[in-house]
């Protein structure tokens, strides 16, 4: 009895060691390295993980005083007033108009630059022009729409330049047929300089004996551009594509935000200028918070859908 | 190398550079534009005139605008936000990664993975609004400055940029006696200055143009960052003016672009002044960024 009692004990103590144990004693070493972990650690959990648990606000009633949890679930309810609603097909067309559009116009345009810059062998002009084109992008959005209604203003620079032509004034800012091209061109020319710098950066690392030898090959520099500069630069449009598409839906809604007015809502609103509206400013949480959350949902599947595309026809993919 | 040049060669290096220009100008025109206005006679710009100077010298808008109380408190809250911001972005992304350079941390795994998935999911504008309200933080110095103080990004691009420190260094560290926040203080921090320089621009800038937290977070004005006092410039009607500034745009001695545009520059002018000098650390800070990816 007695020694099968201390056997008992012995075991114990030495499964100990290997086990919780050792764990305990790495982790009074570690202490220093749990206690720098520590504050960004509550941050990330508090304003990245707590709102994916609030997620959860859009299948419920929300009640102030019984909290998110505490709240009576209601199911798809907020999700199925969105579809229901009238406002929902113009939201979402006009997200994916704009997100189309920024593709097709804002996504080419720095490739484009960045292939023409590659060609400048006057390497202090080109720093030069580089210098200047990088600068819209440290500029504010309040800044930027504030140039544009000055620019489309009756008496601003769009209608002096309209006006060579003989044509009347018009105030752009008023009329939605203009909103997506003043939209979109805002868009490229704050983001083109900016947007070449990863394309520059690959096609640094062309290797330059390809263009030596493709000279005494005859080839002309257009031959060269398709054939040695684009191949170079490939990978990192296809990486930075999928991640365009991923943001498709992603609007710059706080430009919306400053840049429409409800003359224009009809081309202009998007379906997080909705989620502002309806949830900051109308206090329709759960509401808001559904159509957000389907938003991203969706936005999500494309990235997964491009990235599985792009690995199917391709060899680069993000993951 | 030499280039026996052909003349379609010729042609296309024409072409680029007159684009090249072209594109120059229709950058740097908008900007001079607004400089130009500001300071013009109010006649000048309702006719269209003012183009790349200022026409018929007014300094008018920049008097009504410094004349505002809110443009002084805005600037100091801005100050302070970035200011605040930015030390503790800095010192907190630092702390965060450099436990994960040590691979027999306990964590090292966890963390990471922790800090990945924020990449791809978010709660989302009403969900985090909700929490912030909950925790309440709405109205208060620290809302613009903690929620987005730490992003899995940084840490990211800050643990790749710990990891080409030498472990020798730590482990000589250690046998003198210093523990890992030592080690991080006296040894990383001092060798990661370009880092660091780098990662401090960015946060300023970001905090210099922040105006949407603002907006949803904040309803006392005086705590409002200078771009919500820029927006209040820029989007209120004449109506929002003072009566004397009314008389003044009655009178036609000021146009209200004049303020508008002061109010541009004003908020502007930092940003430009120190961009010609800096601008190749931001450059830089794209490419170390870009690594992982």
């Amino acid at each position: 009895m007695d020694q099968t009692a201390s056997a008992k004990s012995i075991m114990k103590t030495r499964s100990g060691t290997s086990g919780p144990n050792r764990f305990l004693r790495e982790f009074v070493q570690q202490k220093y390295l749990y206690l720098m972990v520590l504050p960004g650690f509550l941050i990330v959990l508090v304003f990245a993980y707590f709102p994916m648990y609030g997620v959860l606000v859009a299948f419920k009633d929300y009640n102030v005083a019984k909290g998110i949890w505490g709240s009576e679930w209601v199911g798809f309810k907020y999700f199925k007033q969105f579809l229901d609603n009238p406002m929902a097909l113009r939201t979402i067309k006009n997200t994916l108009i704009l997100g189309a559009y920024g593709l097709v116009f804002g996504f080419p345009a720095p490739i484009v630059l960045a292939l023409l810059l590659n060609e400048i062998r006057h390497t202090a002009f080109k720093k030069f022009v580089q210098t200047v084109s990088y600068f819209p992008h440290f500029i504010s959005t309040v800044i930027i729409v504030g140039m544009i209604k000055e620019f489309t203003s009756l008496d601003g620079l769009f209608n002096q330049i309209t006006g060579l032509f003989g044509l009347e004034p018009i105030n752009f800012m008023t009329e939605s047929k203009y909103f997506r091209a003043l939209f979109i061109g805002s868009g490229i020319w704050q983001g083109i300089g900016w947007g070449t710098i990863l394309y520059l950066a690959a096609l640094s690392n062309a290797d330059p004996t390809l263009y030596d030898v493709a000279s005494i090959d005859g080839a002309n520099r257009w031959q060269k551009i398709r054939n040695i500069s684009i191949p170079a630069i490939m990978p990192t449009i296809i990486i930075l594509f999928i991640m365009s598409v991923g943001g498709i839906l992603g609007t710059d809604f706080m430009k919306v935000l400053l840049m429409y007015n409800p003359s224009t809502y009809e081309k202009a609103d998007v379906i997080d200028t909705y989620v502002y509206r309806l949830g900051i400013e109308g206090g329709r949480f759960e509401y808001a918070a559904a159509v957000g959350l389907m938003l991203s949902a969706v936005s999500f599947l494309f990235v997964l859908i491009t990235n599985r595309l792009s690995r199917k026809y391709s060899e680069t993919s993000l993951w | 190398m030499v280039y026996k040049s052909s003349v379609g060669s010729r042609i296309f290096d024409a072409v680029n550079i007159g684009f090249m220009l072209l594109l120059v100008i229709v950058t740097v025109y908008p900007l001079l534009n607004v400089i130009a206005v500001s300071l013009s006679h109010s006649d000048y710009i309702s006719l269209g005139k003012v183009t790349w100077f200022p026409r018929g010298f007014n300094t008018k808008g920049y008097g009504i605008i410094f004349d505002k109380p809110m443009l002084y408190i805005s600037y100091r809250n801005t100050v302070l936000y970035a200011a605040a911001g930015t030390l503790l972005t800095l010192f907190l992304t630092s702390l965060m990664a450099y436990p994960l350079t040590i691979s027999k941390f306990q964590l090292k795994n966890g963390i990471t993975v922790f800090l990945a998935i924020t990449m791809f999911f978010s709660g989302g504008m009403i969900p985090t609004y909700l929490i912030i309200k909950q925790l309440h933080m709405l109205n208060t110095f620290w809302v613009m400055v903690v929620p987005g103080c730490i992003s899995a990004y940084n840490v990211i691009i800050f643990r790749t940029f710990f990891q080409n420190i030498s472990s020798e260094l730590r482990e000589s560290a250690y046998i003198d006696g210093a523990n890992d926040l030592v080690v991080l203080i006296r040894i990383y921090l001092p060798l990661s200055k370009a880092l660091l320089a780098t990662f401090a621009l960015f946060t300023v800038v970001a905090h210099w143009n922040v105006w949407f937290n603002a907006l949803i977070y904040l309803k006392d004005e005086h705590r409002y960052p200078l771009q919500m006092f820029l927006r209040s410039i820029i989007f209120t009607q004449q109506e929002g003016q003072s009566s004397q500034v009314k008389d003044m745009i009655q009178n036609r001695q000021i146009n209200p672009k004049n303020i508008q545009m002061a109010a541009i520059v004003i908020t502007m002018a930092p940003i430009l002044c120190i961009y010609p000098f800096v601008q190749k650390y931001f450059v830089k800070g794209v490419m170390v960024g870009s690594i992982k990816g």
